[in-house]
């Protein structure tokens, strides 16, 4: 599903080049789920904008669902997010004139779907809030809000999900049960699915893991809760 | 339909309603004073046409050709001939040079004749309004031919070969005018009558008209056939139409027009400034959405699509709103100036309508488009890093685009390039001077601020450390400060000019042709009456028979009355108030005792004339020859009816000549029988009655005041939300700092002292530098377009800062009290 060979990325700044990725591999199968781990400032966000080709690496290729979209142009890259690509972000990213229905449904919207609305009131029911269907995003608590974010990944039916700490926000009672909806819902609707996290709980319940320090793919480290600590970095 | 539904739902959460607003606003600006001007200008020309009596008229020294009357007939336009001349009119043995005027039977086109069967009578139950003339074998006579023939209504008088009978007494004709040439007792009579009466031969100085209107044919049958018969005139024929015809009342409905269209102008590039604020807000609060639509897949021209799509329904749905607005506003305005205007106003045409919506869609294409084009190209990483944001539209290129789009509204809508040069002086010259002197000042208030209290320092380093943003905000207040300052100004010197017309006791008669031994008694009737002249003025009635030794041709005597009637020759050693010099020099600079005298003209008359300084005149009064050398020109001001001439001499030289005497008086309502008195006492007096004109002229200056005040106030509030558009402009930044502050224990003292210190420095620095684009605006405007005289407007520079810095201050305070009425966290919340 995911096949990523050997990619590096390089910054220009004013400091000179920098580099944030360096030699990374990796590979995933369709249904499965990876968590990308590491300390703050290693390169997981850069890494998954590249995986979900919204950003392109300086050297190797991403080819998803067996197509390389590294060798494609901004325009086909949107092609291919538009058909298998779902996100989950740190900060949710709701449009605050929206109600939570509208923002489930406006990606179906977009893609012409005519039954947008009652898919997305099918979702938001899926993760429990056909209640709040009409309120705002600033009615709703982080947690609510993440959860119609997720309803919202959920409802276009990506093949692959990318969620960059999805929970990094909520307080762990609340991101343990948006972990719990995201593979549930993983499972249910066999989804590939890529996320970054600091916690050692949500890495563990992904089948791959993929830790990286200082752009560095590291190898053989077990204990997750050391990577996240910054001890092998 | 997608887009409409995103433009819908942006527009339920509030971010729509600046750019709405602006839209409306400059929709309905430019709509209501272009519905307004199109129906004030039909009714005006209905009002001048009746000082015509016609449309149009022709005036001529030969008989009117045949073939227009038939043209006339033949395209269904109204038309009559009138004929005017001196004759003398017998009664037995009394007699009368009087002044004739024949006229065909549809008799006025246009306006009512008024007249009466008692003499003298200012009874208006007693006075007719008619729109038809004497039939054959009749005259309707001046009532003081009555005591000068000894006759009474029902006598017949003799005219030529004929006997005439008097039947009514003519007390006011639509296109009398105030007429200064006609020294002899009016008699109307019927065209039909003056072959009989054989007075007409050749050579006989007559004047004849031929008056014009609109008939079956309607508006561009009319236009059709005057201009027809507009190719075809030579220099004998002079067209007349109706803005010449009432020179006063046209030259204040002119200045109100451009009035009218200044401040609208002036409405429109306020709302643009708004447009143009609000869509760069917009534009930034949609950054985040359009990274988003990309992270799923939407490719950069669908959001593209997107993005006009949404522009598009917002042009059509603002211009649609605004149009409405406009009428709904053009219809109080109209309420406002109801009273003289016709009860049924002609509809405007479709004209206004086009210019409003062509505004909303210009202004869209000037102002928001730019502010949005740069969207589609967002990086969709945006979703996972902030500090991705592409870069807009370069704020030069925008400028650019926005002043393109305002040069070509401007100039489209008013036709005007001088109106639309110095409104974009005054504007081009304010946001330059806010860019480079801005920032100085900016800078200086930096150094300053960091050695006052704590509240100054935190504002004057917040100014500048967002100081692309403090310059943008700037240019809007500075720009509306000044344009609002243009307007006030032409306003305030326009209703100043007017104020004279306005005045209670301005003169409204005038007395002519008082004999000399006639002036002790004329005087004595007036000041029993405690009344007050404007001064009396000795003239001599004499011809301009040579130039430079040449004797006047035929050809000249055609092309222009002056060469061809009595002039009003008057003399005066100061220059009389209100004439001002144009050329040459005045009697102190001259030598008086040299062998030839010098005259001073009216300036226009000797461009008509072609006379120069320096040209020699002889002029014959009474069969005596004297000669004079043209020493000076003179421009004349008739607004303020005293007596004025054309001819002036110094004095020493007419007085031994036969001489009348002239003066002009305010005679209140209440003792208007003096008129009948003096007439009745001294028929040969001629008197001018101005009174009703200048009621009419003083009513439609107050109206049109008024109608610019309401005016003034909708611009007025164009410029309030230019100054809201900008103040929100940083509002969620600062309204974010203010509640961090808040969490952090800041008082409501600190925290909106901050605001206060840097909105009214905003506000001040802005009032400043409006002032200096207000200032040339004005030049520009008074020299080129109101004919005013340029004056410094020190009060410029004083009330621009304080007003702006107050205006502002109180803006940006009232819209940041959010930050300590409310928690914190619901502040950021609602961010
Ligand atoms: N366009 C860029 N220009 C300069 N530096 C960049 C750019 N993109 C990323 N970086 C730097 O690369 C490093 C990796 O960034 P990235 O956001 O991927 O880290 P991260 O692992 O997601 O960290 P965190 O856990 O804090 O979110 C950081 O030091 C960041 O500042
Ligand atoms: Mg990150």
């Amino acid at each position: 599903m995911i096949e990523v060979s050997n990619i590096s990325k390089q910054v220009t700044t004013t400091e000179g080049t920098l580099t944030i990725l360096d030699g990374i591999n990796l590979s995933l199968a369709a249904g499965e789920s990876l968590a990308i781990v590491g300390p703050s400032g290693s390169g997981k966000s850069t890494l998954l904008g590249i995986l979900a080709g919204l950003d392109l690496p300086s050297s190797g290729s991403v080819s998803l669902n067996g197509q390389d979209i590294t060798a494609m142009d901004e325009e086909g890259r949107a092609a291919v997010r538009a058909k298998t690509v779902g996100f989950v972000f740190q900060s949710f990213h709701l449009l605050p004139g929206l109600t939570a229905l509208e923002n489930v449904a406006l990606p179906l919207e977009l893609q012409g779907d005519k039954e947008a609305l009652k898919t997305a009131a099918y979702y938001l029911q899926r993760v429990g809030l056909d209640h709040r269907t009409t309120h705002y995003p600033r009615q709703l608590s982080g947690g609510e809000q993440q959860r119609v974010a997720v309803a919202r990944a959920f409802a276009c039916r990506p093949v692959i999900l990318f969620a960059d700490e999805p929970t990094g926000n909520l307080d762990t009672g609340t991101g343990e049960k948006i972990n719990d909806l995201l593979f549930d819902l993983n499972k249910e609707e066999g989804t590939t699915l890529v996320l970054v996290t600091h916690e050692h709980n949500l890495a563990e319940r992904c089948g791959q893991r993929l830790v990286i320090a200082a752009g560095q793919q590291v190898a053989d480290v077990t204990d997750v809760t050391d990577v996240t600590r910054g001890s092998v970095a | 339909m997608q887009a409409l539904r995103m433009l819908l739902r942006t527009w339920r959460g509030g971010q729509l309603n600046l750019i709405i607003w602006s839209l409306v606003l400059a929709v309905a600006v430019v709509t209501s004073v272009s519905l307004l001007a199109e129906r004030i200008e039909r009714a005006l020309t209905a009002q001048s046409s009746s000082f015509l009596a016609a449309d149009l008229v022709i005036r001529s020294s030969k008989p009117i050709d045949p073939q227009w009357i038939a043209g006339a007939l033949e395209q269904q336009v109204e038309s009559a001939q009138v004929l005017t001349f001196a004759s003398m009119v017998y009664h037995q043995d009394d007699m009368h040079l009087a002044s004739i005027k024949a006229v065909e039977a549809s008799y006025p086109l246009r306006g009512l004749l008024r007249r009466t069967t008692t003499p003298f009578t200012t009874d208006p139950s007693l006075i007719e309004e008619i729109d038809y003339g004497p039939a054959q074998g009749e005259v309707w006579v001046d009532a003081r031919l009555l005591p000068l023939l000894n006759i009474e209504l029902g006598d017949e008088i003799e005219l030529g070969e004929i006997r005439l009978k008097a039947t009514q007494i003519v007390v006011e004709e639509p296109d009398s005018g105030g007429s200064f040439g006609a020294f002899g007792a009016r008699v109307l009579m019927n065209y039909g009558d003056i072959e009989a009466a054989g007075i007409i031969i050749p050579g006989s100085r007559v004047t004849y008209r031929y008056l014009m209107a609109e008939g079956a044919s309607g508006t561009d049958g009319f236009a059709n056939y005057s201009d027809w018969v507009e190719e075809q005139l030579d220099i004998h024929d002079r067209l007349i139409t109706p803005d010449e015809a009432q020179a006063s009342i046209a030259d204040t409905m002119d200045k109100g027009r451009r009035f009218l269209l200044l401040a609208g102008s002036i409405g429109v590039v306020l709302a643009g400034i708004a447009l143009a604020l609000a869509s760069h807000h917009f534009a930034a609060g949609q950054t985040r959405q359009v990274a988003l639509l990309k992270s799923w897949g939407i490719a950069a021209s669908r959001v593209r699509s997107l993005y006009l799509q949404q522009s598009l329904w917002l042009g059509v749905g603002g211009s649609a709103i605004g149009l409405l607005v406009g009428f709904a506003f053009s219809e109080i305005l109209i309420a406002v100036v109801r009273e003289w205007l016709p009860i049924s106003l002609p509809m405007a045409g479709i004209r206004p309508w086009i210019t409003g919506l062509a505004t909303g869609l210009l202004c869209l294409a000037g102002f928001t488009l730019p502010a949005i084009w740069h969207l589609p190209a967002q990086s969709p990483l945006a979703v996972l890093r902030d500090d991705v944001q592409v870069e807009p539209v370069s704020s030069v290129a925008r400028g650019l685009l926005g002043i393109a789009a305002v040069a070509a509204l401007l100039f489209w809508y008013s036709n005007n390039l001088y109106l639309s040069l110095a409104i974009l002086a005054g504007f081009g010259l304010t946001a330059l001077a806010t860019v480079v002197l801005g920032l100085l000042m900016l800078r200086l208030g930096k150094n300053t601020g960091q050695k006052l209290g704590s509240i100054w320092r935190l504002a004057s380093s917040n100014l500048w450390r967002r100081k692309s943003q403090s310059i943008i905000q700037m240019v809007g207040f500075s720009g509306a400060i000044a344009l609002l300052m243009i307007m006030s100004v032409v306003r305030t010197s326009l209703i100043d000019e007017w104020r004279w017309q306005l005045a209670d006791d301005a003169p409204n008669h005038f007395l002519l042709n008082v004999a000399p031994y006639e002036l002790e008694g004329v005087r004595d009737l007036v000041t029993d009456q405690n009344l007050e002249t404007a001064g009396w003025y000795s003239m001599v009635r004499g011809r301009l028979t040579q130039i430079n030794g040449e004797g006047i041709s035929d050809e000249q005597r055609d092309k222009h009355e002056s060469f061809r009637r009595e002039l009003n020759l008057s003399w005066t050693t100061e220059l009389p108030e209100g004439n001002k010099l144009t050329a040459g020099k005045w009697w102190d600079e001259l030598d008086l005792s040299g062998d030839i005298a010098p005259v001073s003209l009216e300036d226009e008359l000797a461009g008509e004339l072609g006379l120069k300084i320096g040209d020699e005149l002889t002029f014959s009064v009474g069969g005596l020859v004297f000669q004079a050398r043209v020493a000076s020109t003179r421009s004349l001001n008739w607004d303020n009816m005293t007596p004025n001439f054309y001819f002036l001499f110094p004095e020493g030289l007419l007085e031994n000549y036969p001489r009348t005497n002239m003066t002009s008086l305010y005679i209140p309502p209440q003792q208007k029988l003096l008129v009948n008195d003096l007439l009745r006492q001294y028929p040969t007096v001629q008197v001018i009655e101005l009174d009703k004109i200048i009621d009419r002229i003083r009513s439609i200056v107050s109206q049109v005041t008024s109608g610019l005040e309401v005016m003034t106030l909708l611009i007025l509030s164009c410029g309030v939300l230019v100054m809201f558009a900008a103040v929100s402009l940083s509002m969620s930044e600062r309204l974010q700092e203010s509640a961090i502050l808040r969490t952090l224990g800041s008082s409501r003292r600190l925290i909106l002292g901050i605001q206060w210190v840097e909105f009214s420095v905003l506000g001040l620095m802005a009032g400043l530098l409006a002032a200096i684009g207000a200032e040339a605006a004005v030049a520009m405007l008074q020299r080129f377009m109101f004919d005013l005289p340029f004056s410094w407007h020190p009060w410029l520079w004083l009330v621009g800062p304080v007003a702006g810095g107050l205006l502002v201050g109180v803006l940006g305070v009232g819209y940041s009290r959010k930050a300590v009425t409310q928690p914190p966290l619901q502040v950021l919340n609602s961010l």
